[in-house]
């Protein structure tokens, strides 16, 4: 009896979803009446998007004057949001009416699954259960995890910027105006950038000072502080990296100022200060090296030393004060 | 456990995942709230890069004006190596002290040598911010 509700039920959704897809393409496909005026643009938005061939102007949909594109997107959302919540509701019922048992919610029937294949509560159950002392839930133990927590908001917001910004002489500079001026919310996170940037080396100050003044870099945790010492100073050369990329003249001079005191090193100042320039002055090829020790290098690096760290603060556990 | 049983502790989950969810969250909105800060008073640009014109004042973000400000004072090789110093005395430390505290005497001397640094920290960076 079961396996007939479900082939019904299968074919009302096939209906349903041909019966869809059936309206989308034809919205799509259907002949559109000439356009003559702006009124009568407003009026076509709502009715279908113009096909692409006719669309001469995608930069319009990005500064706003034309937003149609968004039309469709807005209607899919909407129609299908309204669509999965009653098709889930029926599914519910049936479920609970056919087997005269009580619904197993969603995220419980996904961990289920999760751990008949991979056993995972056998790994989580020892990590979710272990008590935590009272001693260790003071806030002066949530500074690295602060630290941690602003990387994430920086790897975000970075890839966020990536999309817009261009590593040229020629166009970093306009492509950060841009950021600024067009993209939309671009200002609002090239501000957290900016500002967790700062706040993520107040932390790892912060961090490291509390570690020092309690004596926790002692053995056996003391490659847990040089892992620590290494993830600091990468923290500042993203500092550094990233404060060439505006490409205006506080950038330009700063990093100039800053390679030459690197050049200043005995023996090995002049290959340093080589290296960071990649010549003897700031050119294109700078910015380009910037850019890539910025968003490619030292995130490798230090999430590679941020496992390290975490792995070893897992094992070694946080070292109880006096 | 190795350890042995605290008689005050919470479970990790989900009590003290909680709390940290809080403060995450308490960090979170300080984040949103400066980017939502940003769009009104964005960051801003100076004027363009020009090689040919160099300005009367460069300074560097302020977590390197303590160590520009340093540089004015000693010789140009003594301050390029000071800050490579420093690192590989903060890389070493543990091995120069490894004896673990028996008393309070030495966390009272770590606590007044980060004082002290923070001080002169905070002084330079402060003299060079408005010098």
């Amino acid at each position: 009896m079961k396996s007939v509700y479900r082939k019904i039920f299968l074919v009302i959704i096939s209906i349903c979803v041909l019966l869809f897809s059936a309206a989308m393409v034809h919205s799509y496909t259907a002949e559109r009446p000439e356009i003559s005026s702006q009124g009568e643009i407003d009026q076509q938005i709502y009715l279908a998007p113009i096909k692409p061939e006719d669309d001469t102007c995608i930069q319009c949909h990005v500064d706003e004057t034309f937003t149609n594109i968004w039309t469709p997107t807005v209607r899919w959302v909407l129609f299908g949001a309204a669509g999965i919540f009653f098709l889930f509701g029926f599914a519910r019922s049936a479920s609970v009416w056919r087997s005269r048992e009580a619904w197993v919610p969603i995220p419980k029937r996904i961990s289920l699954y999760l751990d008949d294949r991979f056993q995972l509560s056998d790994f989580l159950k020892p990590i979710l259960s272990k008590p935590v002392p009272d001693w260790q839930r003071r806030w002066w133990y949530c500074l690295g995890g602060l630290t941690f927590f602003l990387f994430i908001v920086q790897g975000i917001t970075g890839i966020m910027l990536a999309f817009y910004y261009k590593p040229t002489p020629a166009e970093a500079y306009a492509s950060i105006l841009f950021i600024e001026n067009e993209v939309l919310l671009g200002s609002a996170i090239r501000m957290i950038h900016h500002w967790s940037a700062n706040g993520m080396i107040v932390m790892a100050c912060a961090h490291m000072l509390r570690v020092f003044i309690m004596g926790a870099y002692k053995p056996p945790r003391e490659l847990n502080w040089i892992s620590g010492v290494a993830l600091f100073v990468m923290t500042l050369g993203f500092g550094f990296t990233g404060y060439l990329l505006p490409w205006d003249q506080r950038a330009y001079w700063a990093t100039t100022v800053g390679t030459e005191i690197a050049g200043g090193i005995p023996v090995i100042g002049e290959l340093a200060l080589v290296f960071l320039r990649t010549g003897w002055s700031i050119t294109g090829l700078t910015l380009s090296r910037f850019f890539a020790l910025h968003i490619l290098i030292l995130p490798l690096i230090t999430v590679t030393s941020m496992g390290m760290h975490f792995l070893m603060v897992r094992k070694q556990g946080i070292m109880k004060p006096l | 456990m190795s350890e042995k049983q605290e008689n005050n502790s919470v479970p990790f989950y989900p009590d003290h995942l909680k709390s940290e969810a809080k403060v995450a969250l308490g960090v979170g909105i300080l984040v949103i709230l400066t980017g939502v800060l940003g769009l009104f008073f964005p960051v801003g640009l100076g004027a363009p890069a020009d090689p040919m014109d160099t300005p009367l004042h460069v300074k560097p973000e302020w977590y390197f004006l303590f160590l520009y400000q340093l540089l004015r004072f000693i010789p140009k090789t003594i301050g390029a190596i000071t800050p490579v110093i420093i690192v590989l005395l903060l890389a070493i430390w543990p091995i120069l002290d490894s004896k673990p505290d028996q008393t309070k005497k030495p966390i009272r001397v770590r606590i007044l040598v980060s004082i002290v640094v923070l001080l002169i920290i905070i002084g330079l960076t402060i003299w060079g911010e408005v010098s």
